[in-house]
């Protein structure tokens, strides 16, 4: 049994997923990046095989994505995260009837994907720039109104009333709009609703920029947090399909990648071989799904128990 | 050449090859002396080929005018078409029509070979106002510009001395106008005191005095061919400009053989062509839309052919055979002569 | 036999005239220069053009030799007549040439000295003008650009325009060679003319000599033989897949604001033909599946080749440009159907004028058109457009292009940027993921 890996190292968590050689979800770890990102990334690698009881050697191929991709030296191959998202959208995606539009709020960054129905990446844009409308907003706002992140959410629906203004564009400054708000008596809900809708406001006008075509996927870390997915519903004025893991998609995205390079490689080494997929540890399924989505039309060189 | 990464994968056809390195060699002659040489061969045949006993009939496209009765290889068509209008309604539209139409059938069958290019390479007056620039080019003077707003109004004048040239022989022919008016295009044409001064005969420099009428006409002719001269110094092919047989051929030309291509995409609308063109046509340079740019003054000289940087820009194609087109080598050789290799 | 000796001519370093092609040693500090910012930034710079690649070409070690005494250790060239600072490539250099003057390009790259144009220029200005600026205001700048006898200032952009006034109070005399807005009516173009016959009657003034067709003519060759030299050196990146690498181009070009012309003529001459043996060997630059690039937009000035360095890195090649600072510089030649002065001199005007792709013009159809031929004649896979932040042209213009790229199916990567060092990593990010989504186009396709 072969598997896969992809691990995602952001700016503020480190994400691994494994997946099996069917491209299934077999396991994922999700634990903060902090300083040492290089030493944290090993050591959570390491964890998350021990979990699994796999060896180093039973996967095949690793992909690094995310900001810290290039230090960390155990993957095979790296690529960005807007990749490597459009991959692992595009994967979740089926499930719900393919999605066109990839929403990704990150710890310090948020990007707008646009990909075909192929799930190749067409357009992007990215606010990297600016922290405002990012996880770190939340986190600063989770700090002043003293709540748990995963608190957020819960509070978001108990507004009483309408969701408050906030005016300041700067997260810093934001934070002292949050303590004057709260000076003057109101409710945390209508706060952390008000925060949410900043959040998508900024997040929809950047996707505009990409043009918002359906179905709309959001993920990151902050697509955990209910009231902020409800806030950009409400804001795009459609549904928008959030996966059961969307902190991961990203890391997904990466070990499908993984998946498909090894295979790749593999099939070259291979040439014309007959029973290909019982050479590569796959079932009939997955050595088709390796291959370009043509080869179903007679011209792949790498025949799979045809 | 060796190093140019443009040179084509060696085919097994070596007739190929062959052909692409003729097709190189045409694209970079040197132009100038090719269309000198040109122009002087036809300019020998235009003027003194009857005294080889050439005859091509009454149909040219081109000043090869009749007034030159010992050299002419053939009759500028614009002299027998004046004299054909002028003929009476009953017998033009009577049984002298067969003739008419057949004579304009051979014009015009002569005329699409070379489309306008009859202009800018045989025209026996083409030849000499371009020699006359060659002159004034000698002696360092420059050439003057006609502004725009000018351009746009002068451009009509060739169109208002066609629609004469028809309407006063026609007029003639039912009786309005006198016999004195006769070929009254003739009468103020250049080209009648001109080509046949070249085989020194002088008679047409002569004010005739026998009616008003007839003053009158020679007065002006004597007066446009003052002008062409003044005119063919301070601007490049100044006639061309009001030429009526210029005006006659455009009106023709959509059949055409020979033509003029621009591929717009290749345009860097850089202007060179613009540069060199005589006639001043803006649209060479400035439409990138209309792959067919031969204007209404265009005399298809194809120096802005030679003149264009960009390969493939602009073609001169005969019955859809590209014979000579701009090449980035072409323009080096011709335009950067100080430049070392 | 014979194929032989023309290898090994070509092979040979170059003449008596230009400097010796030995590597100049890179630890030795001859001058004060070489340990200011300025010159730790074009070292590095330099250093990762030549390391970051493998097998560069002999004949480039030229340039990187030049860089490394010009940028980083602070040497000047000799230079002939009166010099003229120019602040934009739409000077015509034809005629300070032509009045026994040098050109001078003042448009400068360096993060040190736009820090120092910050200190007086707004918040959101173009860092090109402000390093600029800065450059001038700099005791002993980096390259040295010896004292000025003129800074000839094309009125382009908001920003060059009102430098103008700046750098007359830093004590250059300045003369405002006035460019049109619009360049499509008759009115521009006769504009022009006359802007540049006054140019030359101020040149005149200054050089104390006469453009006569003779120095005129002789003034053409020699920017004849550059134009002719760098579209040779093009063509071999139309190769599939390039002999040349879009770094080393660039670092070419670039050498051209600075280096005398006759010798960076014949330096481009002997690359060509090193290019052109490589290519009858295939030895290519790249990978025939790495993506090809035609880079657009805010002109990269040495040390500032961020970007198209960052391309290339990230396995991509950037066959062309359409930026101010290397193609357009010397891709349109100059038709003269008279050779008479007044003549040369209206179409050297024209050849300025009627093919610029500026942003500062009210239309960009003909930016738009270019780049498409680009594209195709060069088989590129997209587009990468540079735009510096503050530079309100090129950012507005960037829809236009690309939606006319989108169109016709070209793909696009719109970056703003700076001069500020610190923001490679986002910056790779998308380099990385437009490269990455090309190559996947490209697999799709097959």
């Amino acid at each position: 049994m072969t598997f896969f890996s992809g691990i995602d190292i952001g700016s503020t968590a480190i994400k691994i997923v494994v997946v099996d050689e069917d491209g299934r979800l077999a396991d994922q770890y999700v634990t903060a990046t902090r300083s040492h990102f290089y030493k944290n990334a090993r050591e959570a690698f390491e964890t998350l095989l021990g979990k699994m009881g796999l060896r180093r050697d039973q996967v095949g191929y690793v992909i690094a994505t995310g900001y810290g991709r290039k230090l960390y030296k155990e993957a095979d191959d790296s690529i960005s995260e807007i990749t490597a998202n459009g991959i692992g959208a595009h994967e979740v995606g089926k499930a719900h009837g393919g999605v066109r539009t990839i929403i990704n709020i990150g710890g310090q960054d948020s990007k707008a994907i646009q990909i075909d129905s192929q799930g190749a990446v067409t357009h992007f844009v990215m606010n990297d720039k600016c922290a405002a409308g990012t996880g770190r907003f939340l986190d600063v706002a989770a700090r002043n109104l003293e709540i748990g992140l995963d608190e957020l959410g819960d509070y978001h629906f108990q507004a009483a009333g309408g969701p408050l203004d906030i005016n300041s564009t700067c997260t810093v400054f934001a934070e002292s709009e949050i303590i004057g708000l709260l000076a003057n008596g109101h409710g945390k809900g209508e706060i952390i609703a008000g925060i949410h809708h900043s959040i998508a406001r900024r997040t929809v006008r950047l996707a505009k920029k990409v043009g918002i075509e359906d179905r709309v996927f959001f993920d990151g870390g902050p697509a955990l947090n209910k009231g902020l997915v409800a806030a950009i519903q409400a804001e795009l004025g459609r549904e928008i399909v959030v996966p059961e893991h969307p902190q991961t998609t990203t890391a997904f995205g990466a070990a499908i990648l993984a998946r498909s390079e090894f295979l790749a490689d593999f099939a070259e080494r291979l040439g014309a071989g007959r029973d290909f997929h019982v050479q590569a540890g796959l079932s009939e399924q997955g050595a088709r799904e390796a291959c370009s989505p043509q080869c179903d039309a007679g011209g792949c060189a790498v025949r799979h128990g045809a | 050449m060796r190093n140019s990464p443009e040179s084509p994968a060696v085919s097994a056809l070596d007739w190929r090859v062959l052909a692409q390195a003729a097709r190189d060699a045409v694209n970079a002659c040197d132009f100038n002396r090719v269309r000198f040489w040109l122009q002087l061969f036809f300019f020998a045949l235009m003027v003194y080929g009857g005294f080889a006993g050439i005859d091509l009939g009454l149909s040219l496209p081109t000043f090869a005018c009749g007034y030159n009765q010992t050299g002419r290889p053939g009759v500028c068509y614009l002299l027998p078409l004046q004299h054909q209008l002028a003929l009476p309604p009953r017998v033009l539209f009577g049984f002298a029509g067969i003739g008419v139409l057949t004579g304009f059938v051979v014009f015009f069958l002569w005329f699409i070979a070379l489309n306008k290019g009859w202009c800018g390479f045989v025209c026996p007056l083409g030849a000499i106002q371009d020699w006359i620039t060659a002159l004034r080019r000698r002696l360092g003077v420059r050439f003057s510009r006609y502004s725009q707003k000018s351009f746009e109004t002068l451009s009509w004048i060739k169109y208002v001395l066609l629609a004469l040239m028809i309407v006063i022989p026609l007029g003639i022919g039912a009786g309005y106008f006198s016999h004195d008016m006769s070929a009254p295009f003739c009468m103020i044409c250049p080209g009648r005191l001109i080509i046949p001064a070249f085989t020194f005969d002088f008679r047409q420099f002569v004010i005739d005095f026998s009616t008003p009428t007839k003053i009158v006409m020679t007065v002006l002719g004597a007066m446009t061919t003052g002008l062409f001269f003044v005119g063919s110094f301070i601007k490049k092919r100044f006639w061309c400009f009001f030429c009526p047989m210029s005006a006659f051929h455009y009106l023709l030309s959509k059949p055409a053989a020979f033509r003029l291509i621009k591929d717009g995409d290749k345009c860097t609308r850089c202007g060179d062509c613009y540069s060199v063109c005589d006639l001043q046509i803006k649209e060479i340079a400035d439409d990138v839309n209309e792959p067919q740019i031969m204007m209404e003054d265009c005399i298809m000289c194809l120096k802005c052919v030679a003149a264009c940087p960009e390969t493939g820009a602009l073609k001169a194609k005969f019955a859809g055979l590209t014979i000579f087109e701009s090449t980035e080598a072409g323009f080096m050789k011709r335009m950067q002569k100080g430049a070392a290799p | 036999m014979k194929d032989e000796i023309e290898l090994a001519k070509r092979a040979t370093p170059i003449t008596a005239s230009a400097p010796s092609a030995t590597v100049v040693s890179r630890s030795e500090e001859l001058s004060p220069y070489s340990r200011s910012k300025q010159a730790r930034e074009a070292e590095r710079v330099l250093n990762r053009i030549i390391d970051d690649f493998d097998d560069n070409p002999q004949a480039m070690q030229y340039f990187y030799d030049l860089f490394r005494r010009v940028h980083c250790r602070g040497e000047s060239i000799a230079a002939e007549g009166p010099r003229i600072g120019t602040t934009c490539i739409q000077a015509p250099e034809e005629l300070i040439y032509a009045m026994g003057a040098t050109p001078v390009r003042l448009c400068n790259g360096s993060y040190h000295y736009d820090q120092i144009g910050a200190e007086f220029m707004p918040a959101k200005s173009c860092s090109l003008v402000k390093a600029t600026l800065g450059m001038l205001t700099s005791d002993n700048p980096v390259p040295r650009v010896g004292k000025l006898d003129l800074v000839v200032n094309p009125t382009t952009c908001d920003q060059k325009k009102k430098a103008s006034a700046m750098i007359e109070e830093m004590g250059h005399p300045v003369f405002n060679l006035e460019l049109p807005n619009v360049k499509e009516s008759e009115a521009s173009r006769l504009y022009w003319r006359r802007s540049v016959r006054q140019f030359a009657e101020e040149l005149r003034g200054v050089t104390g000599r006469k453009l006569t067709r003779k120095n005129l003519k002789a003034a053409l060759a020699r920017t004849q033989r550059a134009e002719r030299a760098f579209r040779a050196m093009d063509g071999f990146r139309r190769a599939s897949p390039s002999v040349l690498l879009g770094k080393d181009a660039f670092l070419v070009v670039n050498a051209y604001f600075f280096d005398d012309l006759d010798r960076w003529c014949e330096a481009v001459e002997t690359l060509n033909g090193e290019l052109g043996e490589r290519l009858e060997k295939a030895v290519r630059a790249v990978q025939k599946k790495a993506p090809r690039i035609v880079f657009t937009g805010s002109p990269p000035i040495f040390p500032n080749l961020k970007l198209p360095l960052l391309i290339e890195r990230a396995g991509g090649v950037v066959v062309s440009d359409e930026t101010c600072s290397a193609n357009r510089m010397l891709y349109d030649m100059t038709a003269v159907d008279e050779w008479l002065v007044n003549d040369m001199v209206d179409s050297l005007a024209d050849k300025y004028l009627k093919p610029c792709t500026c942003p500062i013009f009210t239309k960009n159809e003909d930016r738009q058109r270019r780049l498409l031929e680009l594209v195709r004649n060069f088989s590129a896979d997209g587009v990468v457009y540079q735009a510096f932040a503050g530079c309100q042209v090129y950012e507005m213009e960037q829809r236009s292009v690309a939606r006319t790229l989108n169109e016709q199916g070209i793909p696009m990567l719109y970056v703003e940027t700076d001069y500020s060092p610190d923001d490679e990593g986002q910056l790779s990010t998308r380099v990385e993921a437009f490269l990455e989504s090309i190559k996947t186009r490209k697999r799709m396709r097959t």
